[in-house]
């Protein structure tokens, strides 16, 4: 959930529908089947966890996020405008009777496939017309409208279904839960909401919709403890704090929500339940140690929602995943995943998107190891979509031991990606992200072998073959295929060629900078406005197009032209590294003749990476 | 009557039904019509296909980019661009008569025609035909490749779906005047989907078939049938659906009751085109694809085989390369790829064979659209368009290609010479007669298939028309040809007769005739008189009526008037200012530097008054080079060819050729040059590309140019041959104006051997660097040449 959904403020358009939203909510409310209600509990682990890794699992239950979790999340569906989804007013969708719908579609169609979560969104303690209920210690509380029977019993019949329940929170103290600082804070003698945020109400999250805690006293941590206390009781498994910064799109000392993370890790410890804990949205990866060290995971990006008449669109925002997952990737692990967001492919006409872009939106959620979570009517599943949902090899590559990939190609419209597996295989997918159908090519050079390598598709569970030296295939449009290449032929011998070294030509503010990071300890950097590296002594014995492997530094995605002997150009960007101390490699096609070729790394008008070395092949 | 036995069947039967008084004397075959049973070819296998005249792909086209990324068919004037994509064939089909508008005679209140879509009219869709596969979902098949055979006129689609090879063949057949779809597999395959024809104009499709008609009464229609082997094949509502089929075929016709006739109002009133297109698709269909594929094959052979090119040899790398690849390899790495230069050529006559027979000629987009508002409508444009679409055609091998454009013009005739007596001398019309006299006829920039005219008033428009229907006389010395377009040249000379006025040069006495208000396209003034553009164009206009008037035998009274009148024409002169030959009978450059248009420079090309030789005070020539060199080297496409085409005649190799690859360099987000489908796109604003098809045959024109120059009584070997084809290559069948075809082999920039046959022409020198010889031949004779020394 982003800004335009948490504004404290109602857009007047809503309020008109209030009324009636009131009305029927009422109105169904009666109607609702008691028997729904308190199913026992008993396959809920109890055993005390705590969230950091894998190997702190309680006896008993796998620990919580040792695989990137799946299940179902409320909010795509809330903040559609897709007709009939929210007839009471925006984000109405979440209610108990939809929510219990949705578990029990979850429990039938997708828990045999490790479907597991079913996670509530902003909201369950807010009426239709968004005016939130506290209870008397400032912790929210539960709409009655929306859930005319509390939280529990949702949690209970998610528990009924064999499934785990998630809720959201904000973080910090909303603002309308302070009631002039005067209530008091459940289980802390003494402690007031006064007590618990700064003197001046500094407020906090990506929408300031909260005053920022000080757990200079100790009362804060007792207000964290006191809202996960209430969500233990519950029996929630789940806990999705959003808003948190830096990230969420602020940054400084205000929105440091840091410390409320780690508040909310001991408070969650101190229930004695393993609850995962998912913190959103856009995090400044330059805090990730924190991230890591106190979440199970973190959305890297915006919404994935489109805030329009289908879930999601391809441009708004599900193509940004590609340029902005590469920095993380290295961060992935047990017990903390990067989060990608609702993974809304299950029903196209729902969805707003074609089959191709569905299927490499699952590519890349499944690759990049992000949790599995679909935000889609899953009473609406179509067959396609239920075909994505359900691949069990592709859910496998997510859930198992491999490590995520990255791309191998620069970010191009059509790229690859590809991780090295333990037993030598190599995950491999091939984007197309242009608008036009085109042919990507995933060369093994840029995997690190030659010769003949076996593929398996991975989306059409078929064989295809060996292929050598390369795989080409016609993609659509935002179309991808996902394989497993087994290599069968050589490892790649190749010439490296430091940044560095003095027999290249700088020009520009190009310089030689140190880079702990790099190969030689040094690098070539201030890559700007005109400033160039040329590699003058490449020499090949035959002519050919080379997949050349660049090392480089890039905090940020940037651009670079490569070229050979003074011929054009080809334009590339790089994926971020993450930070400008770490390096990472792709490679480039350069068309090079036999004997001693210059390969020239351009900045052109832009902003270019730092150049740490490169690779080139003995052959094409 | 011609005895020259060479040539064209089509052409004689012709002009033999004219001498019969069988035909109208408009000529031209109606657009649409029933056709006599096709000749079958014998049941001989399918000549093999060279890939050096394949163009080919790895990814299928996108529906929403079909005219960068379609591949085209067509049979001369039912047309299509296909996707191939695997689970979802789209055919945006054309015929090329399929236009809105009218006469469109009533002027703005500027005295100019209304340019829009409904009173002038548009080129437009006929409809759209797509067959899904839902299985063959693109995601889900491997090893796809998409193929254009220029030399069989075939596109091929193949993949591998779970282990079964898929292939399917489309071609546009001229014989069954139908579009055929063969969906093939080799595996055990079976193919289960849908076909759905549908207009693009909010038609109601009955069946398999629709009709209706536009509001100028133009009436159309097309069917389509299915048939199978294995499965079953069932028409359901509005679709046909086919359901485990071994082998689909799927036949879609169409057309309109557009007839070429004036007097009839450009109608043929008895035509019910959807009855005539469900008779021709049913009478396809009673012929198994294979016979369908044959009988296009054979017809098609037969115009493509008129020339053959090599150009040299490319690198086993480039040749690994897709069409695509190869277009950005070439422009990236500098490095000359002779066989993808030669394909973009044959793909030029590929254009022309499949889009100017038995028809209306090429439009600005030849026959091809993928929606119903053209650029420019799609039109004729009467100041470089439709000229240079055809400045090919001899050229290379198709001059019965070339009879579209004669048949065009002789049909609007009649209308443009009401038009002009009627309207051009409207007191509104800047450009009008200050003689106050009105006669022949004239056009105006934009013609369109009902008579009319679009946009300004185009004084010398009528003079280009015919200069260039006099150069496929040169080339073919067709008298049946010159017996045609003889009234046409008489009216255009009637115009000028009636409008050229008197002025007496500055500081001189000396009277002489110039052109009257006029716009030299498509910049400057618009009030100037005497604009260099039109004082040659008139002058060559009475230079060719003198001649045919005189190998005719008639009109000579007249004929000796319009000679006194060119005596008297003022012809232009270099800039002292400039240095360069004047464009607006001013030392001052009055327009754009670089503009795009080579208007002063006609009489260089395609006109050859000036000639880098001692015939051409060289102060002309210089003041040509350096007006041409001013204009630049970065235009786009047509305006590129046409640079390139001028640098052949000055026999500059380097950079006529460096003209030729930048027109190749690839579109990139809509940048001038070459598309995925090599259609050459212009780029009208950042980021919006659009095709203007006539780089595709003005390139390859200028690529002919580079090897072999003409005029009537001459001709030179590898005039301009640029290093990068020097090393060794052969061309076969290019035309020569003069009446002659030339065979040229070459190897290290020397010709090795020149076979000259005459197709009417009876003698001409051939010179090579400072040498000439001189040939004589009769008509269908032929002289092998070899022992070119420099």
């Amino acid at each position: 959930m982003r800004s335009s959904s948490y504004a404290p403020g109602t857009p007047a358009r809503r309020s008109t529908r209030a009324v009636l939203v009131v009305a029927l909510t009422a109105a169904m409310a009666t109607t609702l089947p008691a028997a729904q209600a308190a199913t026992p509990t008993a396959t809920t682990p109890t055993t005390k966890s705590t969230t950091t890794s894998a190997a702190d699992a309680g006896v008993g239950a796998e620990a919580v996020a040792a695989k990137p979790y799946m299940g179902w999340s409320s909010w795509s569906m809330q903040s559609s405008k897709y007709p009939g989804l929210n007839p009471d007013g925006d984000y109405s969708y979440l209610t108990e009777k939809n929510v219990l719908k949705q578990a029990d579609a979850l429990a039938a169609k997708l828990k045999p496939y490790g479907y597991e979560y079913v996670n509530l969104d902003a909201g369950w303690w807010r009426a239709k017309d968004w005016k939130p209920g506290f209870d008397e210690y400032a912790r929210q509380k539960a709409d009655p409208g929306r859930f005319p029977r509390g939280m529990k019993p949702v949690a209970d019949h998610i528990h009924g279904k064999g499934l785990k329940a998630g809720i959201y929170l904000p973080v910090g103290l909303e603002k309308e839960a302070y009631g002039e600082g005067k209530t008091p804070i459940w289980n802390a003698e003494g402690c007031t909401t006064a007590d618990i945020v700064y003197s001046d109400l500094r407020t906090t999250n990506g929408w300031d919709s909260a005053y920022k805690l000080d757990f200079s006293n100790p009362c804060a941590q007792k207000y964290v403890d006191s809202q996960a206390r209430l969500f233990a009781d519950w029996g929630y498994d789940f806990l999705k704090l959003d808003g948190v910064g830096p990230g969420s799109g602020k940054n400084g000392d205000q929105y440091d929500n840091v410390a409320d993370v780690a508040a909310w890790q001991k408070a969650i410890a101190a229930t004695g339940r393993p609850i995962h804990l998912e913190i959103s949205w856009s995090l400044d990866i330059g805090r990730v140690a924190d991230w890591k060290k106190y979440s199970n995971g973190w959305r890297i990006d915006t919404d994935v929602e489109c805030y329009c008449n289908t879930l999601v669109s391809w441009e708004n925002s599900v193509d940004d995943r590609w340029d902005d997952a590469p920095g993380w990737t290295r961060h992935a692990g047990a017990g903390g995943w990067n989060d990608l967001d609702s993974l809304d492919v299950g029903n196209g006409q729902m969805d707003g998107l074609t089959k191709a872009e569905r299927q490499s939106y699952a590519t890349l959620w499944a690759i990049a190891k992000s949790p599995l979570y679909t935000g889609d009517d899953l009473t609406k599943l179509d067959s396609y979509g239920v075909s994505l949902l359900t691949n069990r090899e592709v859910i496998a590559l997510n859930q198992g031991g491999t490590p995520p990939a990255r791309p191998v190609t620069p970010s191009d419209p059509q790229q690859v990606w590809a991780a090295k597996n333990a037993d030598g295989s190599y995950t491999v997918a091939l984007f197309n992200l242009a608008d036009s159908p085109a042919a990507v090519t995933a060369d093994w050079s840029t995997l690190g072998f030659t010769g003949k390598a076996s593929v398996r598709d991975l989306w059409n569970r078929e064989n295809l073959g060996t292929h050598t030296n390369k795989v080409t295939q016609a993609l659509p449009a935002h179309g991808s295929r996902l394989f497993t290449v087994t290599p069968r032929g050589a490892a790649l011998v190749s010439t490296g060629y430091e940044a560095e070294s003095t027999a290249n030509t700088l020009s520009g503010n190009a310089s030689v900078a140190d880079c702990s990071a790099c190969s030689g300890g040094k690098k070539v950097g201030n890559l700007y406005v005109g400033g160039k590296l040329r590699f003058n002594d490449v020499v090949v014995a035959k002519a050919g197009t080379y997949m050349v492997k660049v090392g480089y530094v890039s905090g940020d995605a940037r651009s670079i032209d490569v070229s050979a002997n003074g011929n054009g150009a080809r334009h590339h960007k790089f994926p971020s590294t993450g930070d400008w101390g770490t390096a990472e490699t792709v490679s480039v096609p350069v068309t090079l003749k036999a004997g001693a070729n210059t390969i020239t790394f351009d900045s052109g008008s832009g902003y270019a990476p730092d150049i740490d070395r490169i690779d080139v092949p003995k052959s094409s | 009557m011609d005895s020259n036995p060479t040539e064209p069947s089509r052409r004689r039967l012709l002009s033999l039904a004219a001498a019969a008084g069988v035909a109208t004397a408009l000529g031209g075959l109606p657009a649409f019509t029933a056709s006599a049973a096709p000749q079958r070819p014998a049941d001989a296998p399918l000549p093999k296909g060279s890939s050096r005249n394949q163009l080919w792909w790895q990814a299928p086209g996108d529906e929403h980019s079909m005219i960068e990324q379609g591949l085209p068919v067509g049979n001369g004037r039912l047309g299509a661009l296909a996707s191939n994509d695997p689970g979802r064939e789209l055919l945006l089909i054309t015929d090329a008569t399929m236009w809105t508008g009218g006469l469109n005679d009533k002027l703005d209140s500027d005295g100019q025609f209304p340019y829009d879509r409904e009173n002038f009219g548009s080129f437009t869709l006929l409809g759209r035909l797509t067959v899904d596969i839902p299985d063959h979902d693109l995601s889900a098949v491997n090893d796809y490749r998409r193929t254009l055979d220029l030399a069989q006129g075939v596109v091929t689609t193949s993949y591998v779906r779970s282990g079964v090879t898929y292939k399917r063949q489309i071609f546009a057949s001229r014989p069954d005047d139908a579009i055929v779809l063969h969906f093939t597999q080799s595996g055990g395959g079976r193919y289960t989907g849908s076909i759905a024809l549908d207009g693009t104009h909010e038609e109601s499709v009955t069946g398999t078939s629709f009709g209706a008609a536009f509001p100028n009464g133009l009436r159309y229609g097309a069917a389509v049938k299915a048939s199978s082997s294995g499965g079953s094949v069932r028409v359901n509502g509005p679709r046909i659906d086919f359901s485990g089929c071994k082998e689909l075929t799927v036949v879609v016709s169409g057309g309109t009751n557009y007839a070429p006739d004036a007097s009839n109002g450009y109608r043929d009133p008895s035509l019910d085109p959807e009855r005539l297109a469900r008779t021709k698709v049913r009478d396809a269909t009673d012929h198994s694809a294979d016979t369908l594929l044959r009988t296009h094959v054979a017809d098609h052979r037969e115009l493509f085989e008129q020339l053959d090119i090599s150009l040299g040899t490319s690198s086993d790398e480039q040749r690994a390369l897709d069409t695509w690849e190869r277009l950005g390899a070439r422009a990236r790495d500098g490095e000359p790829d002779p066989e993808l230069e030669a394909a973009y050529l044959q793909f030029g006559r590929y254009l022309m064979i499949s889009g100017s027979r038995g028809s209306l000629p090429l439009n600005l987009q030849g026959l091809w659209l993928d929606g119903n508002d053209p650029d420019w409508m799609g039109d004729y444009h009467t100041d470089i368009n439709i000229q240079m679409n055809y400045w090919m055609a001899d050229r290379a091998g198709l001059s019965q290609c070339f009879d579209a454009l004669t048949d065009y013009c002789l049909a609007q005739f009649p209308s443009w010479t009401k038009l002009t007596k009627d309207l051009y001398n409207d007191p509104r019309n800047r450009f009008r007669n200050s003689t106050g006299k009105v006669a022949g006829w004239a056009v105006a920039f934009s013609t369109n298939i009902h008579g009319g005219s679009g946009w300004w008033w185009h004084p010398a428009g009528n003079a280009w028309l015919c200069t260039t229907l006099w150069e496929h006389y040169e080339f073919t010395r067709s008298r049946s040809h010159l017996a045609r377009i003889y009234p046409l040249l008489k009216g255009a000379c009637e115009f000028w007769e009636a409008r050229l006025i008197t002025t007496t040069l500055p500081g001189t006495s000396q009277e002489v005739l110039i052109d009257d208000s006029d716009w030299s396209p498509e910049h400057g003034p618009q009030d100037a008189k005497g604009i260099t553009y039109a004082q040659e164009l008139v002058w060559v206009l009475f230079d060719h009526f003198l001649t045919a008037s005189k190998e005719l035998k008639k009109d000579s009274a007249y004929a000796k008037k319009i000679g006194g009148l060119q005596k008297r024409l003022y012809l232009p002169k270099v800039s002292p200012k400039t240095g360069w030959l004047e464009e607006w009978m001013s030392p001052d450059n009055l327009g754009e530097t670089t503009h795009r248009h080579l208007s002063p420079l006609i009489g260089l090309f395609p006109g050859d008054r000036i000639r880098p030789d001692d015939s051409t005070p060289p102060e002309i020539v210089e003041g040509a080079t350096a007006l041409l060199a001013a204009r630049g080297m970065e235009s786009f496409g047509w305006a590129n060819a046409w640079r390139s085409l001028c640098w052949a005649r000055l026999k500059d190799a380097d950079k006529a050729y460096q003209l030729v690859v930048n027109n190749l360099r690839p579109s990139i987000d809509g940048g001038n040059g070459t598309a995925p489908n090599l259609f050459d796109i212009y780029e009208v604003e950042k980021g919006r590309g659009i095709f203007q098809i006539e780089a595709n045959f003005g390139t390859p024109a200028a690529m002919i140019e580079m090897l072999v120059y003409s005029r009537p009584g001459h001709l030179e070997l590898l005039p301009a041959l640029p290093e990068a084809w020097a090393k060794s290559g052969s061309v076969t069948g290019v035309g020569v104006r003069g009446g002659f075809t030339v065979d040229l082999r070459w190897r290290d920039g020397k010709p090795t051997e020149a076979r000259i046959h005459s197709v009417g022409g009876r003698t001409t020198t051939v010179a090579y660097g400072n040498t000439s010889r001189t040939v004589t031949l009769k008509p269908g004779g032929s002289v092998t040449l070899r022992d070119f020394a420099r």
